[in-house]
């Protein structure tokens, strides 16, 4: 057994402290709906969970996330009651903050854990690489920046799909890594992005005969399928039995959201969206109709649904056929090599990355569903990190905008710095030469890329501000920002795809 | 260490270390058997992978980014005064500043309404306030609108003050740092990993950074010129040590805790091996020259003619008032004087109490027992004069006699701790004075051994546990758990960890002397306990009815011990220190003649 130095443990009580610190810092409407679901657990019987809407924040997750935190609420009875009382909205006493924000810190654990895990499963050529690796998820500003600020619990879901995930690596353990998924769909239904995968490696690994597709293993489909289903009647079960399916489905999926969310994500609609706004003023000259109905539009198409005014209209059926395409690409590579590993986490990424471009009303918090299982194989040589720099610089640049007071900028830029400039530099030292050769242009443009990083950030950071004042033009850094953060995002999704194929 | 051993011993092979690293790695690798390696305590894991030698360029950038983040953090809570009318604190005193010396001009900056958080800094800070004030001007007017912004909290302004706190002292504090550490350890032959782990260290001293990104002061700023004066005399620069001294004296007077030391060895220095009556001569005009420039705005905005109008019609400093000499009140001169003896008036508050609210010096704790109310007040001055001389006269004479640079930082720290205990007027907040050189002695030989360790580490706990009843004051409570348990942490020391206190060396190796004695240990551990009682006390039981104040008097005795013992240690290890020279010199001396 190796030691490794800083150990997990080490770096989570350091971080642990500096998040700490964090406490009076700046909170998202997130924390807001995270107290409200404290309340509404607490003080409701389960019947009216979904059905409650004194706040506007109403239950928008699965039963077993509303489960956390009733769990919760019974700790939270004994620090401050009124924050679990419905009709308290807005309310933040400072033993709310301090109690809310302590659950994401402990609740981290599980991530820590499942880390610990992950090396543990690696073998010992390969065990420094997974340790940074985890390292480097461990301190992500990803989940610095949308958990210990923001206000969200991913850390400890994450942890959950990591556990699953290396639960994956074995054959003796796939049944639970199985179910470790099930139960993850029924907290938060997001991670349905990366089902395919996980079904159609389970399928492949644990129901079919490794060496015959036609020939199927019985007992693990019986296995597998008992215990799948049989998570979801624990979670769905009881409302189906009140009736109340129809009512979930509406709160789960509000599907009258528009195309891109108010940040834009940096995704392939962004930079649609942009290319039409970029559009308009040649469309005269190229002899383009212009939809001026979408011109006058309030929202611009960030809210509500999206007109644009040249380039054709998306709807959600092109989403879903694109992002279902995408995702079935790196699926027939999984589905040839059963019981290949590398190949699965590889699948998970790449179908995050389809439903990070592709999706509908894409969240930019959801990045993390590609950096972070991506994170678990950046290591296994130079051409997956090559693949990875860009991702890791334009992902977590790309959640700046959800942090926009003063006193909080400092932290988001100085701690994403720190973590690019420490993990870029180990990653570097740490990852294997690949026994292929390097793909050239990708190397040298992904250097390019990042070197752009730099005046960019302090482009939008404060030239723009000595340039053009506080108030003028103030869209165009996160224009900026934004494309080339769906530049970075596409162009490693480009490369992965190459290096996952040629592996 | 290992070099020090019986030469009959074979010294164990140490992998991954440069031929060149002294001894002085030791402390911090420990090997448990069977050619494994652990660090030492965790800070030493954290840098673990640099210990092969990776480039400063990297290893610097990511110190100074982490031990920023952690400042900043701290800035977000509370500071002192906040929601607190009609005074406020520190940071409505400085805000103030800002506030007066951007719109008043410079002949009344140090007269105007005096009630009211008048300036009592020396003139560098009033020129640092003036230049801050204007650069925040410029985002907002508001913020230091005369008269109308007083007590103004608002959070872009909290934002803009914090700011400035950290700007100043990577401005100042962290570059005098740096150099200095860099410089100290090559001079003491120290490997760069491990001045790079002590640079961490005292980056995250939690004193420091509690104190001034907390409840809000820019000690920093004094204590960085400090630093970039000791930085100066290790380069041989005399001449720009003084500069650096009289600009720290000129930040905040408290650097005169340091004086008396600088004086010594500086007198020292021209004075051994053979009288040196020019560099005497320079040392003395350019201390002369550097404070003239200093005032010299001040000066002449004191001498226009409107100025004088204001001061002829004005009452007189007290000091003026003393002076045998009668000056025309309409002369320029007049001006010059008046000016130079509000400056000064306000500057040393001779007029105050011996000692103010609960600190943890010799004089509150004998007033603890035998009140000292009952005596005139200028024979307390005397005796805390007397008493002050005595604690700092054996150091200073040391410094006088042997003004070698690597005493410096036992003297500075033996006398600091003197000024601390026995002079006039001490605020709890004045501990970052001698907790600083203290702290710097991580960076020498020898400096992460388990010994010196412990004793830095324990001083500079009991430190922050003596500023605990301010800091709750100013709601930094959490960043001071949060703060002093991870210094604490990352140095292995206790509460968290007692690695530092056990011996894991057999005795006769020679390593011992490195390690904590038995006494050293006893006398920590019920230091340690003392102070974890005390926050449980404090916590959970109210003082009893009549004594409110019970609590915070029982933190400043056991603080006044405890720096008594920390005195103690500073002297001894100068003396040890020096006894070491002597003994080389004299070892070098027979060598010399045997040839």
């Amino acid at each position: 057994m190796v030691e490794l130095y800083p150990s997990l443990a080490q770096c989570a009580i350091v971080a642990a402290a500096f998040k700490v610190l964090l406490f009076p810092a700046y909170k998202s409407t997130d924390f807001e709906v995270h107290r409200n679901w404290l309340a509404i657990t607490h003080s409701l019987p389960i019947q009216e969970w979904y059905y409650e809407k004194s706040s506007e924040w109403t239950l928008d997750y699965p039963p077993f996330f509303a489960a956390f935190e009733w769990i919760m609420s019974q700790a939270a009875a004994y620090v401050d009651p009124a924050m679990l009382v419905v009709k308290n909205l807005g309310y933040d006493s400072w033993q709310t903050v301090y109690f809310q924000r302590t659950t994401v810190i402990l609740t981290e654990l599980v991530l820590v854990f499942a880390l610990s895990r992950f090396v543990k499963s690696v073998p010992l050529p390969n065990k420094n690489a997974a340790h940074v690796a985890s390292l480097s998820i461990l301190l992500s500003p990803g989940l610095f920046i949308i958990d210990h600020i923001h206000f969200q619990y991913n850390g400890f879901m994450y942890g959950l799909l990591i556990l699953s995930i290396v639960l994956a690596r074995k054959q003796s353990t796939l049944l639970y890594s199985g179910i470790l998924f099930a139960v993850l769909l029924c907290m938060k239904h997001i991670y349905l992005y990366l089902a395919l995968a996980y079904f159609v490696y389970l399928l492949r690994t644990y129901c079919l005969d490794a060496k015959s597709v036609f020939r199927p293993r019985f007992g693990n489909i019986i296995k597998l399928g008992f215990c799948v289903v049989g998570v979801f009647a624990i979670a769905f079960g009881p409302f189906a039995q009140w009736g109340q399916l129809l009512q979930l489905k509406d709160r789960l999926f509000p599907f009258s959201r528009g195309l891109c969310h108010a940040y834009w994500a940096p995704n392939i609609w962004a930079m649609y969206s942009f290319t039409d706004r970029a559009l308009i003023p040649l469309a005269p000259r190229l002899g383009l109709p212009v939809n001026h109905e979408a011109l006058t539009s309030v929202t611009r198409g960030l809210v509500g649904d999206t007109s644009f005014a040249i380039l054709p209209e998306v709807t959600k059926e092109h989403t879903f056929i694109l992002t279902f395409l995408f995702q079935l690409v790196p699926l027939i590579k999984v589905w040839r090599n059963p019981g290949c590993w590398d190949t699965f986490v590889g699948a998970i990424t790449l179908c995050g990355y389809s439903s990070f471009l592709f999706g509908w009303h894409v969240h930019e918090k959801a990045i993390l569903l590609i950096i972070i299982p991506f994170s678990l194989i950046a290591l296994k040589d130079r051409r997956y990190f090559s693949a990875f720099r860009p991702l890791a610089v334009a992902g977590h640049v790309s959640l700046f905008p959800l942090l926009f007071t003063a006193a909080e900028f400092p932290l988001k830029t100085v701690y994403t710095v720190l973590w690019l400039v420490l993990f870029l530099f180990v990653f570097d030292q740490v990852a294997p030469v690949s026994e292929r050769p390097r793909i050239f242009v990708f190397d040298r443009l992904s250097l390019l890329y990042l070197t752009v990083s730099i005046p960019l950030i302090v482009y939008c950071s404060l030239g723009h501000q000595l340039i053009f004042g506080w108030d003028r033009l103030e869209f165009l850094p996160l224009m900026f920002m934004s494309s080339y953060s769906a530049l970075g995002v596409v162009g490693s999704w480009v490369g992965f795809m190459v290096v996952y194929f040629t592996a | 260490m290992a070099n020090l051993a019986p030469s009959h011993r074979p010294r164990p092979r140490k992998k991954g270390r440069p031929a060149t690293s002294p001894g002085s790695n030791n402390n911090l690798i420990l090997d448990i058997g069977d050619g494994k390696q652990t660090p030492a305590f965790p800070l030493v894991s954290f840098l673990w992978a640099a210990r092969a030698g990776v480039s400063q360029w990297l290893i610097l950038p990511l110190i100074l980014m982490a031990v920023g983040l952690f400042r900043w953090a701290v800035s977000l809570w509370g500071y002192s005064g906040f929601q607190v009318p009609p005074m406020h604190g520190d940071f409505e005193a400085q805000r103030h500043w800002m506030e007066i010396t951007t719109h008043l001009p410079m002949a009344q900056w140090y007269t105007y309404d005096l009630q009211y958080w008048g300036l009592d800094y020396p003139p560098l800070t009033a020129y640092h306030s003036w230049l801050l004030g204007k650069i925040g001007s410029a985002f907002d007017p508001e913020w230091f609108a005369l008269d109308a912004s007083r007590g103004f909290e608002d959070p872009n302004l909290k934002v803009y003050m914090r700011a400035t706190v950290v700007v100043s002292e990577y401005f100042v504090f962290i570059p005098a740092v740096v150099t200095f550490l860099r410089r100290y350890t090559r001079m003491q032959g120290v490997h760069a990993w491990s001045a790079s782990i002590a640079l961490a260290a005292v980056l995250l001293q939690p004193g420091n950074i509690l104190v001034d990104h907390g409840h809000f002061q820019y000690n920093t700023v004094m204590l960085g010129l400090v630093v970039a004066s000791l930085d100066a005399i290790l380069a041989g620069r005399m001449l720009w040590a003084c500069i650096f001294f009289v600009g720290a004296l000129g930040f905040k007077q408290m650097a005169l805790y340091y004086a008396p030391v600088m004086f010594a060895y500086l007198l020292g220095v021209c004075t051994f091996p053979r009288i040196n009556i020019p560099r005497l001569f320079g040392i003395a005009l350019i201390t002369l020259a550097s404070f003239a420039l200093l005032l010299a705005p001040l000066l002449v905005g004191a001498a226009n003619a409107s100025t004088r109008e204001v001061y002829a019609s004005s009452p007189a400093p007290p000091l003026l008032q003393t002076l045998p000499i009668q000056v025309d009140k309409s002369s320029v001169l007049y001006a010059l004087i008046f000016q130079l003896t509000q400056i000064v008036h306000r500057v040393f508050p001779f007029a105050r109490g011996l000692f103010e609210d609960k600190v943890a010096n010799a004089w509150c704790a004998i007033h603890t027992f035998y009140k000292l109310t009952r005596f005139d007040a200028t024979l307390l001055q005397r005796a805390s004069l007397g008493a002050t001389l005595a604690s700092i006269i054996v150091p200073c004479a040391i410094i006088f006699r042997h003004p070698r640079a690597s005493l410096l930082l036992p003297a500075l720290s033996a006398v600091a701790w003197g000024f601390f205990l026995f002079s006039f007027q001490v605020h709890e907040k004045s501990v970052l004075l001698p907790l600083l050189p203290m702290t710097l002695l991580l960076a020498g030989d020898g400096g992460l051994s388990k010994e010196l360790r412990a004793w830095v580490g324990w001083a500079n706990i009991l430190g922050s546990w003596t500023m605990y009843p301010l800091l709750k004051r100013d709601e930094l409570r959490i960043p001071y758990f949060v703060l002093t348990l991870l210094w604490a942490y990352l140095l292995g020391l206790p509460p968290t960890s007692f690695e530092t206190y056990r011996s894991r060396l057999p005795r006769e190796t020679g390593a011992a002397q490195f390690e904590p004695s038995t006494l050293t240990t006893l006398l920590h551990f019920s230091f340690y306990l003392v102070m974890i009682a005390w926050h449980v006390l404090e916590a959970f039981v109210a003082p009893p009815p009549g004594k409110p104040d019970l609590w915070v008097v029982l933190n400043a005795l056991v603080g006044a011990g405890g720096f008594g013992i920390a005195y103690l240690w500073c002297m001894w290890k100068l003396l040890t220190q020096c006894r070491k020279i002597d003994l080389q010199a004299i070892g070098e001396d027979s060598q010399k003649k045997k040839q």
